[in-house]
């Protein structure tokens, strides 16, 4: 099968840190792709340089078959490529429920015609992320885990959505919201065959989730395979020396 | 922007003479005039106009000074402030050595520029600038050709005689010019034993809105109002007192010449009629043949006969001409020598002398002071009656 | 000073019916800086332009009686020249070769005020001028009101409240509230910041424009008419709060009040300095000013 989502040889220097060196990942339709690796690897970087945040010094980045280089964030979004942000990018003086329509933008002009159908959806997505009863509260009154509940229920508003890319979805949440995050994940994953690539570093939660993960080390991948594979992997071990993966 | 002047000046001479007779270097007079608020941008341009028209007047006629030199006209925006007029007064002197400096129109940039004139050296001629301190300090730099407050304000004082006004607000900015009118209103009115009942309120040159003060001056019942509002509050001031119905009923007076501005009816279609204003020439008055000269330049070049404040302009660059050519020189203090000690020709029929005279008359030569009325809509001011004539004395 | 409390109360009306007027002024600048980040200090030039404008249309084509019909046009028209100038002068701002940004639009803006005001000088004439209004005088309770005025301050409320409705309850305000919170949360949400960012130009120099357009009879037309209302604009914002629209109306009443209030009653030639006082008073009780919070709009 072809994949939906390549990079290949990734460069982006900041002077003198060289954030990617040569990123070459490869995402199919439908995969749920975990993506680790230490503090300061390159993983935020990675997901900036392929939501268009970032212009890459070198490579490409193909999304469906055509280059994403030197296209505007919104152009990719509207491609169908969407993301989270590690550090959470609510807006906070907006309602809940608004939050999630701004996320509907991302359709362009015909989103205009279906307003019913938009509501339709935003109600559904505060009934299974438990944010009904808080729909008319501004954002900013969430607490941490909600917002990043909320975070990642935006992106599923979109009809389109074929690939998403969370950077931390679960860093410093409750044991309770974190299952509702996989399992929002898992649902939209198997009812409507959407990618995902999720940068973590929970590995319980990376195990019942990923198909597969890449590991990412100063600035490009040097591992790829299932969790455990990776973990055998002698560079990774050394990375992660003394932790507890299980 | 000055170069250009001079240039053009340079140019407008060369056509105009034939020939390259006038290869000299030109004579440079500075021109200190308000071409952008919060100074008053239409007064400048006013007398920007008459000075340019010297300027051909001095090339031309006179065929310039010394023997055959040109003169140039090099101009500095004051903005009405007072940093800005020192500013540009230094960089005539220092950079274009100006022989002398006029065209003030705002009293308190015109006294500012004259505390570094008096160390610099070059001469200053107020052009429209009224504040008894620009002349009363005796600088010997200082000189003026326009009406000074007190003659001004007894001018006033002889109105409210003559048509019987007795409770008179007083209306003024807070500039030099405004509180200098105010009080002097209320020393005269003292002094002279006149018996008026005067209330007086200032404000703020840039207030947007001057209801609040002309309600009071509602409730305060007065026979006259004295606009004494410079540029776009002068307007202001019309516009409200007429919607809070003080206008007609309450006449009101207009402190200097605005209301011949062709803008005026433009402004006021309604409530411009029944307004008493100075001026400081009409028609009927009789002109000198440099005058004459002018009124017509002037209709020629800009389609309507000449207004004082262009006329003023035109009289004191001829008259800083004149100077050098009396002093025979263009060192500034000889200029200086010779404007206190000559006699000069300008466009109003009597000649122009500076004595050394008391108080604010130091070095000051008044235009004859009117007071006209505006009898009906869209009347032109030429055709307005004069109430009072006043001469150039304060009694 | 004279007091009646028949005087008291037409110096509030007085203070109320100019206050609005200076809001109108403060919603463009905080418009803008809440959606484009930048202050436009060029606004008093637009509400110049769209005092011009209506001058214009109302002298040389529809009379006076028709002030209503040039409003509109006058207001489309400065949003269009606003929506020229974004991506001319301000688009560039957002460009990775420019480092700093704020000095980047206080020069661009700064530029581009002294080039309108030197145009307009330039075309039009240092004079002022006035379209002129048939309106009559109207009675707002104890005050007469000069007919043009009063036209003004209903307008002047009515496209407030517009403006509110559209941030409110449009598609298009949410996406522009969705913007003043986080650029780059709309942008990989979908949207076209840079487009945006030129309609909230526009919108914002409209506002502008229409105060512009509204004063053009009561105020006079001149090169630099915009001048005083810019400033108080200024004011408004730090006594309402940056971005709020509540706070912009409630900060423009409080500083007409407090101007009419402390020239009539205490002493007329600090009008001016009033507000000032106020906006002090405003910076150290609430820095953040009346309803005003980082960032928030509406
Ligand atoms: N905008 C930037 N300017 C300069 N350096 C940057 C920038 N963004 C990232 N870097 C540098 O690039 C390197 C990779 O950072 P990045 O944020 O991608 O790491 P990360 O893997 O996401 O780390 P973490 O697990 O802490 O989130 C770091 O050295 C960082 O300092
Ligand atoms: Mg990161």
């Amino acid at each position: 099968m072809d994949a939906l989502l390549t990079t290949t040889g990734l460069f982006k220097r900041f002077g003198g840190v060289v954030a990617a060196s040569g990123v070459s990942l490869s995402l199919r339709p439908g995969e749920i792709r975990g993506l680790i690796g230490p503090n300061g690897a390159g993983k935020t970087t990675l997901v900036n340089l392929i939501t268009g945040i970032y212009g890459p010094s070198g490579g490409d980045i193909r999304f469906r078959g055509e280059s994403l280089v030197g296209l505007a964030p919104h152009q990719i979004a509207r491609r169908g490529l969407l993301r989270s942000f590690q550090v959470c990018r609510l807006f906070g003086n907006l309602s809940v429920a608004e939050n999630l329509l701004v996320a509907d933008l991302a359709r362009g002009a015909h989103a205009f015609a279906e307003t019913r159908q938009r509501a339709a959806r935003a109600r559904e997505l505060l009934d299974i992320t438990n944010l009904a009863r808080l729909a008319d509260q501004p954002a900013k009154a969430l607490s941490g885990g909600q917002r990043a509940l909320l975070q990642v229920a935006c992106g599923f508003m979109v009809p389109e959505l074929r690939c998403y890319v969370l950077d931390e979805p679960f860093a410093g949440i409750n044991p309770v919201i974190k299952d509702a995050i996989v399992e929002l994940i898992r649902q939209a994953n198997e009812q409507r065959g959407i990618a995902f690539l999720i940068v973590s570093h929970e590995m319980p939660v990376m195990r019942r989730l990923c198909h597969g993960v890449s590991v990412l080390m100063d600035g490009h991948i040097v591992s790829e395979g299932t969790l455990d594979e990776v973990a055998a992997h002698p560079q990774v071990i050394a990375a992660y020396l003394g932790k507890s993966w299980a | 922007m000055r170069r250009t002047i001079q240039a053009l000046a340079a140019l407008s001479l060369i056509s105009a003479a034939g020939a390259p007779a006038y290869a000299a270097e030109p004579v440079v007079i500075g021109l200190e005039i308000p071409l952008s608020p919060p100074g008053d941008p239409a007064a400048g341009q006013l007398i920007r106009r008459g000075a340019d028209l010297a300027v051909q007047y001095v090339n031309t006629v006179m065929k310039g000074v010394l023997g055959g030199r040109p003169i140039a006209v090099d101009v500095e925006d004051t903005q009405g402030r007072d940093e800005a007029g020192v500013a540009g007064y230094r960089r005539l002197v220092s950079e274009d050595h100006a022989v002398g400096v006029t065209g003030f129109f705002h009293s308190s940039v015109n006294i500012a520029v004259n505390e570094v004139a008096k160390e610099l050296g070059v001469a200053t001629i107020g052009t429209q600038t009224s504040a008894a301190d620009i002349t009363a300090k005796h600088y010997e730099v200082a000189f003026r050709t326009h009406a000074i407050d007190p003659i001004r304000v007894a001018a006033f004082i002889d109105f409210a005689r003559k048509k019987g006004f007795k409770r008179i607000s007083v209306v003024a900015e807070t500039t030099d010019y405004g509180i200098g009118i105010a009080n002097e209103m209320t020393k005269q009115n003292e002094e002279k034993n006149a018996g008026l009942t005067l209330q007086q309120i200032t404000f703020d040159h840039a207030t947007t809105d001057l209801t609040p003060q002309l309600l009071q001056v509602q409730a305060f019942k007065p026979d006259l109002v004295i606009n004494v509002g410079v540029g776009q509050p002068l307007d202001l001031m019309i516009d409200q007192a007429a919607t809070l119905g003080l206008l007609p009923k309450t006449p009101m007076l207009v402190s200097y010449d605005a209301p011949v501005r062709p803008q005026y009816w433009q402004l006021h279609p309604k409530d411009g009629a029944g307004i008493y204003f100075v001026a400081y020439y009409s028609p009927s008055q009789q002109l000198s043949p440099l005058g004459q000269w002018f009124a017509k330049a002037y209709q020629a070049k800009y389609g309507e006969p000449p207004v004082y404040s262009a006329l003023n302009g035109f009289g004191d660059v001829a008259i800083l001409a004149q100077a050098v050519d009396q002093a025979k020189s263009t060192d500034p203090k000889a200029v200086v020598k010779a404007l206190e000690t000559g006699t000069f020709k300008s466009w109003a029929a009597t000649s122009v002398t500076f004595p050394a005279a008391s108080g604010p008359y130091w070095h000051n030569w008044s235009p004859p002071l009117l007071i006209l009325e505006y009898t009906a809509p869209n009347q032109s001011w030429r055709d307005a009656p004069v109430i009072i004539t006043h001469t150039g004395t304060a009694s | 000073m004279i007091f009646t409390w028949q005087l008291f109360a037409q110096t509030v009306i007085a203070g109320v019916s100019i206050g609005v007027l200076y809001a109108l002024m403060a919603l463009g600048i905080t418009f803008i800086y809440s959606i484009v980040r930048m202050i436009n200090w060029a606004m008093g030039e637009f509400y110049m332009i769209g005092s011009y404008l209506q001058y214009l249309l109302v002298v040389y084509l529809f009379g006076p009686g028709l002030w209503y019909v040039a409003l509109p046009l006058s207001a489309l028209a400065v949003f269009l020249i606003g929506t020229v100038i974004e991506p001319i002068l301000i688009k560039p701002m957002f460009g990775a070769a420019i480092e700093r940004k704020d000095d980047y639009a206080t020069v661009v803006t700064i530029a581009l005020l002294l080039l309108l005001r030197n145009l307009a000088t330039g075309l039009a004439g240092p004079y002022q001028r006035t379209p002129g209004s048939n309106l009559p005088t109207i009675m707002l309770g104890p005050l007469p009101q000069s007919g043009a005025r009063f036209a003004a301050f209903v307008c002047g409320l009515a496209a407030i409240a517009l403006f509110y409705l559209l941030l409110k309850k449009t598609w298009f305000g949410m996406a522009l509230r969705a913007a003043a919170q986080s650029r780059l949360g709309v942008q990989t949400a979908g949207v076209d910041v840079l487009r945006l960012d030129q309609a909230a130009f526009g919108i914002g120099v409209a506002l502008a424009g229409i105060a512009g357009a509204l004063l053009a009879p009561v105020f006079f037309v001149f090169p630099t008419d915009g001048i005083v209302t810019t400033v108080k604009g200024f004011e408004i914002i730090v006594i309402g709060g940056l971005g709020s629209i509540p706070g912009a109306l409630v900060g423009g009443i409080l500083l007409g009040l407090v101007e009419s209030l402390g020239a009539a009653f205490i002493s007329s030639p600090y009008q001016n300095v009033y507000g000032f006082l106020l906006v002090l008073l405003i910076l150290v009780i609430r820095p953040s000013g009346l309803f005003g919070e980082r960032a928030r709009l509406a």
